[in-house]
């Protein structure tokens, strides 16, 4: 099991690093979503007033 | 030789760009292809005699490498027909593909040295295909910077021109770096790195790992995608607010 | 045939212009050989005073010069076009834009030709080389690799005219695409020095070659995307 901590180094690295990018893809869809809602509600009350 | 393979490979997967929509069933899917490939290589996968265990790192090392490739020659396509047909959707696809492969092409070039360090004794050694990496590298991270910073409107048409011309230029660097290290000793070797004439076994958890990879490049696509679109529609959905009748 | 005609016309007149210029005041060619001058010797200053070892390294110091003072001369022509705004008014006289883009592209490549010619002699005196003895293979090599540059330099200049951060994006762009032109051109250089004939060095003059090529076909069919409002 020698050189273990490299393989570990690398796959941790791996993980970690793809974890961030979807988390923060995720994050910034869910704002996105958030906000286009708001925006439509905005837009249907002023509509129906 | 292997890179061109390598390059020839990530062209294939491309149609699956045309998939639009992000289903929770896909995101399983991907879950349970990744979960496999990663069960595959730590215990289907036999251990390299000459290596030992880093070699695993290879599968994957290989696959993020053809992962980013794809994801260039996805940037090269998406580029051509925003040029073509000015679709906002191919200027989404490109922009998303480009980040997407610097962020590959960077694990790329992180676990390069991480396994080459104990296999070949030193961090980095310019072999070809690495130092391809790293031109690309560059190449794209610049293409970023172009996208984020010019604020023109035309800034969507010259990082098209970009992602065309750095595609084109792939071949010329490939064959000038080739030439380039010829002129230059290897490094000596503590381990000869090479992989020829895989087992099935092996054979098979690069596959597996393969197609783990592009469904994730393709999940992630997906969702940057629908990042930039929703980004747009909130734009134009302030400046409706903006125009409402008061009152 | 009249199409063709009119088309070179207006490109040699875009040139004589920028050529004009240039002459009256000779801001962008000097800046471009004091600079080059300057990175030769710092790197110079750098290798330190082995011999041998400078004159090894001397090849890959006369092309990042060349890059460099590139990079320089493409800002100050970018500068000199969006200071007057005189672009959009160029554009509508042009029945083409790509004659837009040969003439600047040439202009490009007399500023370093020019410059290549005048650090020569200085690189021979430096670093003892005698480049009088292949000094016909030597300008081949020269006028091909100083033609990458310039097709290159010139298309991206013209995309990084409107970036924000322009001085740094114009060589972030040019430098990495631009590797394998480098590469080839130092290395092509070097053997030259080394003593070695044309026939040597064929492969690296037909990458140049290549790249050149592609890239100028490459250039004239995106031109119209970049310049059009």
């Amino acid at each position: 099991m020698k050189n273990f901590w490299y393989l570990f180094a690398a796959y941790s690295t791996i993980w970690t690093a793809l974890g961030v990018y979807m988390l923060r893809l995720s994050q910034k869809n869910k704002e996105l979503q958030a906000e286009l809602r708001a925006l439509q509600v905005q837009i249907e009350k002023a509509l129906t007033r | 030789m292997r890179t061109l393979s390598m390059l020839l490979i990530s062209m294939i997967s491309f149609p699956l760009v045309f998939i639009r929509n992000n289903s929770i069933y896909q995101a399983i899917v991907m879950y349970v292809v990744m979960l496999f490939a990663t069960l595959l290589v730590f215990i289907y996968a036999p251990n390299e005699q000459m290596q030992g265990i880093v070699q695993k790192i290879f599968y994957f090392h290989v696959s993020s490498s053809v992962t980013a490739f794809s994801a260039f020659f996805l940037v090269f396509v998406a580029s051509i027909m925003y040029l073509w047909k000015n679709a906002e959707w191919w200027d989404a696809v490109a922009l998303s593909a480009a980040e997407i492969g610097v962020v590959f092409c960077t694990l790329v070039l992180i676990t390069g040295p991480i396994w080459a360090r104990p296999i070949w004794g030193t961090w980095w050694s310019w072999d070809p295909t690495l130092t391809l990496t790293l031109v690309l590298w560059l190449i794209y991270v610049a293409y970023l910077m172009l996208r984020l910073d010019a604020h023109d409107p035309k800034r969507s048409r010259f990082a098209a021109v970009l992602g065309i011309v750095g595609y084109v230029d792939i071949p010329l660097i490939l064959w000038s770096v080739e030439k380039w290290r010829t002129l230059h000793p290897k490094p000596v070797l503590i381990q000869e790195g090479g992989t020829t004439g895989l087992p099935f076994t092996m054979l098979f958890t690069f596959a597996v790992c393969l197609v783990a990879f592009m469904l994730l490049f393709f999940y992630l696509l997906r969702e940057r995608i629908s990042i930039i679109q929703s980004q747009h529609t909130i734009e134009v959905l302030r400046h409706q607010v903006d125009n409402l009748p008061t009152g | 045939m009249s199409g063709s005609k009119v088309f070179l016309q207006q490109v040699l007149a875009l040139l004589a212009k920028d050529l004009k210029t240039e002459w009256r005041t000779q801001e962008i060619f000097t800046s471009m050989f004091v600079f080059s001058v300057l990175v030769i010797v710092v790197f110079n200053f750098a290798i330190g005073a082995d011999t041998e070892l400078i004159r090894q390294v001397a090849s890959g110091v006369i092309w990042i010069a060349l890059s460099f003072a590139s990079v320089l001369g493409l800002q100050r022509t970018g500068q000199m076009e969006s200071e007057e705004d005189s672009l959009q008014g160029v554009l509508l006289a042009l029945h083409d834009s790509s004659a837009l883009f040969i003439a600047k592209m040439l202009a490009q490549v007399v500023y370093l030709l020019i410059v290549g010619l005048c650090i020569l002699p200085l690189c021979g005196i430096w670093f003892h080389i005698d480049f009088i003895a292949c000094i016909g293979d030597i300008g081949i090599v020269f006028v091909l690799g100083i033609l990458g540059l310039s097709i290159v330099g010139t298309l991206f200049a013209m995309i990084t005219l409107h970036t924000r951060a322009r001085e740094v994006m114009l060589p972030m762009l040019f430098l990495p695409v631009s590797v394998p032109l480098t590469i080839a051109s130092v290395y092509a250089t070097a053997q030259l020095i080394a003593g070695m004939t044309l026939r040597d060095i064929v492969d690296y003059i037909s990458l140049i070659g290549v790249f050149d090529i592609v890239f100028f076909t490459l250039a004239l069919l995106v031109f119209d995307h970049i310049v059009e409002e």
